[in-house]
Protein backbone atom coordinates (compact mmCIF):
# COMPACT_ATOMS: atom_id res chain seq x y z
CA UNK A 1 0.00 0.00 0.00
CA UNK A 2 2.78 2.38 0.88
CA UNK A 3 4.48 1.49 -2.43
CA UNK A 4 1.35 2.40 -4.30
CA UNK A 5 1.34 5.75 -2.57
CA UNK A 6 4.94 6.45 -3.43
CA UNK A 7 4.39 5.42 -7.03
CA UNK A 8 1.57 7.83 -7.33
CA UNK A 9 3.90 10.45 -5.95
CA UNK A 10 5.41 9.97 -9.34
CA UNK A 11 9.12 10.64 -9.08
CA UNK A 12 10.29 7.03 -9.26
CA UNK A 13 12.52 6.43 -12.26
CA UNK A 14 10.39 4.64 -14.79
CA UNK A 15 11.89 1.59 -16.53
CA UNK A 16 11.02 2.84 -19.99
CA UNK A 17 11.26 6.48 -20.67
CA UNK A 18 9.08 7.46 -23.56
CA UNK A 19 10.14 10.44 -25.59
CA UNK A 20 7.35 12.86 -26.18
CA UNK A 21 6.46 12.61 -29.85
CA UNK A 22 5.02 15.41 -31.94
CA UNK A 23 2.87 15.28 -35.00
CA UNK A 24 4.99 15.20 -38.16
CA UNK A 25 2.39 17.26 -40.05
CA UNK A 26 2.05 20.08 -37.52
CA UNK A 27 4.26 23.04 -36.93
CA UNK A 28 6.44 25.07 -39.25
CA UNK A 29 8.00 23.38 -42.25
CA UNK A 30 5.70 20.40 -42.02
CA UNK A 31 5.01 18.58 -45.27
CA UNK A 32 1.61 18.93 -46.88
CA UNK A 33 -0.45 15.77 -47.05
CA UNK A 34 -0.92 15.02 -50.73
CA UNK A 35 -2.11 11.81 -52.33
CA UNK A 36 0.43 12.19 -55.13
CA UNK A 37 3.39 12.25 -52.75
CA UNK A 38 3.92 8.53 -52.45
CA UNK A 39 7.32 8.82 -50.86
CA UNK A 40 5.82 10.67 -47.93
CA UNK A 41 2.76 8.42 -47.63
CA UNK A 42 4.92 5.32 -47.71
CA UNK A 43 6.22 6.19 -44.27
CA UNK A 44 2.73 5.84 -42.84
CA UNK A 45 1.83 2.45 -44.20
CA UNK A 46 2.96 -0.85 -42.76
CA UNK A 47 4.95 -3.53 -44.53
CA UNK A 48 1.71 -5.18 -45.43
CA UNK A 49 0.34 -1.96 -46.90
CA UNK A 50 -1.94 -1.05 -44.02
CA UNK A 51 -2.31 2.44 -42.65
CA UNK A 52 -0.28 2.70 -39.45
CA UNK A 53 -2.31 3.86 -36.43
CA UNK A 54 -1.62 7.36 -35.22
CA UNK A 55 -0.73 6.13 -31.73
CA UNK A 56 2.43 4.72 -33.30
CA UNK A 57 3.24 7.49 -35.76
CA UNK A 58 2.12 10.31 -33.43
CA UNK A 59 0.15 12.00 -36.20
CA UNK A 60 -2.55 14.23 -34.73
CA UNK A 61 -6.15 13.09 -35.01
CA UNK A 62 -7.01 15.71 -37.55
CA UNK A 63 -4.01 15.03 -39.75
CA UNK A 64 -4.54 11.28 -39.47
CA UNK A 65 -7.97 11.68 -41.03
CA UNK A 66 -6.51 13.67 -43.92
CA UNK A 67 -3.68 11.17 -44.21
CA UNK A 68 -6.09 8.25 -44.41
CA UNK A 69 -7.99 9.91 -47.25
CA UNK A 70 -4.73 10.67 -49.07
CA UNK A 71 -3.55 7.07 -48.75
CA UNK A 72 -6.86 5.78 -50.04
CA UNK A 73 -6.72 8.09 -53.04
CA UNK A 74 -3.17 6.99 -53.76
CA UNK A 75 -4.30 3.37 -53.59
CA UNK A 76 -7.11 3.99 -56.02
CA UNK A 77 -4.72 5.55 -58.51
CA UNK A 78 -2.36 2.58 -58.15
CA UNK A 79 0.34 4.74 -56.61
CA UNK A 80 0.25 2.60 -53.48
CA UNK A 81 -0.79 -1.04 -53.18
CA UNK A 82 -3.85 -2.21 -51.28
CA UNK A 83 -1.91 -5.22 -50.02
CA UNK A 84 1.75 -6.11 -50.09
CA UNK A 85 2.89 -9.67 -49.87
CA UNK B 1 -14.96 28.66 -61.19
CA UNK B 2 -13.09 26.31 -58.97
CA UNK B 3 -9.69 24.68 -58.98
CA UNK B 4 -9.42 20.99 -59.67
CA UNK B 5 -6.60 18.52 -59.94
CA UNK B 6 -7.35 15.83 -62.46
CA UNK B 7 -5.10 12.78 -62.52
CA UNK B 8 -5.64 9.98 -64.98
CA UNK B 9 -3.98 6.71 -65.93
CA UNK B 10 -3.93 5.75 -69.60
CA UNK B 11 -3.41 2.24 -70.94
CA UNK B 12 0.20 1.05 -71.25
CA UNK B 13 -0.07 0.07 -74.93
CA UNK B 14 -0.65 3.54 -76.30
CA UNK B 15 2.25 5.77 -77.26
CA UNK B 16 3.33 8.97 -75.57
CA UNK B 17 2.04 10.91 -78.58
CA UNK B 18 -1.39 9.37 -78.18
CA UNK B 19 -1.35 10.34 -74.51
CA UNK B 20 -0.48 13.84 -75.55
CA UNK B 21 -3.33 13.85 -78.05
CA UNK B 22 -5.67 12.62 -75.31
CA UNK B 23 -4.55 15.38 -72.98
CA UNK B 24 -5.10 18.00 -75.67
CA UNK B 25 -8.51 16.53 -76.36
CA UNK B 26 -9.43 16.88 -72.68
CA UNK B 27 -8.08 20.38 -72.73
CA UNK B 28 -10.39 21.35 -75.57
CA UNK B 29 -13.34 19.91 -73.63
CA UNK B 30 -12.50 22.02 -70.62
CA UNK B 31 -12.02 25.11 -72.75
CA UNK B 32 -15.27 24.40 -74.57
CA UNK B 33 -17.08 24.64 -71.23
CA UNK B 34 -15.41 27.93 -70.42
CA UNK B 35 -12.63 26.61 -68.24
CA UNK B 36 -8.87 26.71 -68.42
CA UNK B 37 -6.12 24.13 -68.03
CA UNK B 38 -3.49 25.87 -65.96
CA UNK B 39 -0.92 23.14 -66.09
CA UNK B 40 -0.48 19.84 -67.84
CA UNK B 41 2.04 17.40 -66.48
CA UNK B 42 3.01 14.09 -68.00
CA UNK B 43 4.60 11.73 -65.49
CA UNK B 44 5.57 9.12 -68.04
CA UNK B 45 5.00 5.40 -68.07
CA UNK B 46 4.99 4.33 -64.45
CA UNK B 47 4.55 0.94 -62.90
CA UNK B 48 1.17 0.43 -61.25
CA UNK B 49 1.03 -0.82 -57.68
CA UNK B 50 -1.34 -3.55 -58.83
CA UNK B 51 -2.77 -4.71 -62.11
CA UNK B 52 -5.71 -2.81 -63.62
CA UNK B 53 -7.39 -4.52 -66.55
CA UNK B 54 -4.27 -6.62 -67.10
CA UNK B 55 -2.08 -3.53 -67.29
CA UNK B 56 1.09 -3.50 -65.22
CA UNK B 57 2.09 -0.01 -66.26
CA UNK B 58 0.29 3.15 -67.17
CA UNK B 59 0.77 6.65 -68.47
CA UNK B 60 0.02 9.18 -65.76
CA UNK B 61 -1.23 12.62 -66.73
CA UNK B 62 -1.99 15.40 -64.28
CA UNK B 63 -4.12 18.37 -65.26
CA UNK B 64 -4.56 21.43 -63.11
CA UNK B 65 -7.89 22.85 -64.12
CA UNK B 66 -9.64 26.07 -63.34
CA UNK B 67 -13.17 25.54 -64.58
CA UNK B 68 -16.85 25.51 -63.65
CA UNK B 69 -18.25 22.21 -62.39
CA UNK B 70 -20.01 21.61 -65.70
CA UNK B 71 -16.67 21.16 -67.43
CA UNK B 72 -15.65 18.53 -64.87
CA UNK B 73 -18.86 16.60 -65.38
CA UNK B 74 -18.23 16.53 -69.12
CA UNK B 75 -14.58 15.62 -68.62
CA UNK B 76 -15.43 12.67 -66.41
CA UNK B 77 -18.15 11.53 -68.79
CA UNK B 78 -15.65 11.42 -71.66
CA UNK B 79 -13.13 9.58 -69.52
CA UNK B 80 -15.70 6.98 -68.62
CA UNK B 81 -16.34 6.30 -72.30
CA UNK B 82 -12.71 6.27 -73.38
CA UNK B 83 -11.25 2.78 -73.10
CA UNK B 84 -7.70 4.10 -73.09
CA UNK B 85 -8.33 5.67 -69.70
CA UNK B 86 -7.96 3.12 -66.93
CA UNK B 87 -8.64 5.40 -63.99
CA UNK B 88 -9.08 9.04 -63.22
CA UNK B 89 -9.58 11.10 -60.11
CA UNK B 90 -10.65 14.70 -59.74
CA UNK B 91 -9.89 16.51 -56.52
CA UNK B 92 -11.06 19.98 -55.71
CA UNK B 93 -8.24 22.01 -54.20
CA UNK B 94 -7.91 25.41 -52.59
CA UNK B 95 -4.65 26.12 -54.35
CA UNK B 96 -2.43 24.25 -56.77
CA UNK B 97 0.64 22.71 -55.20
CA UNK B 98 4.07 24.13 -55.70
CA UNK B 99 6.19 22.14 -58.10
CA UNK B 100 8.71 21.26 -55.37
CA UNK B 101 6.81 18.06 -54.67
CA UNK B 102 7.36 16.91 -58.22
CA UNK B 103 10.94 15.91 -57.56
CA UNK B 104 9.90 13.63 -54.73
CA UNK B 105 7.31 11.99 -56.93
CA UNK B 106 9.82 11.38 -59.71
CA UNK B 107 12.18 9.72 -57.27
CA UNK B 108 9.49 7.32 -56.22
CA UNK B 109 8.73 6.57 -59.86
CA UNK B 110 12.24 5.54 -60.75
CA UNK B 111 13.90 3.65 -57.92
CA UNK B 112 16.57 2.31 -60.31
CA UNK B 113 17.65 5.79 -61.35
CA UNK B 114 17.82 6.83 -57.73
CA UNK B 115 20.16 4.05 -56.71
CA UNK B 116 22.52 4.72 -59.59
CA UNK B 117 22.86 8.37 -58.65
CA UNK B 118 23.52 7.39 -55.06
CA UNK B 119 26.23 5.02 -56.16
CA UNK B 120 27.71 7.72 -58.31
CA UNK B 121 27.80 10.03 -55.30
CA UNK B 122 29.65 7.41 -53.31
Amino acid sequence: MSHAGSREGGDKRRPFFRRKKTCPFSGAGAPKIDYKDTKLLQRFISERGKIVPSRITAVSTRKQRLLAVAIKRARFMALLPYVMR
Amino acid sequence: MALYEHLLIARQDISAQQVDALATHLKTIVEGEGGKVEKQEYWGLRGLAYRIKKNRKGHYVLLNINAPSKAIVELERQNKINEDVLRYITVKVDAFEVSSNKARRDDAAKPEGETTTEEAAL
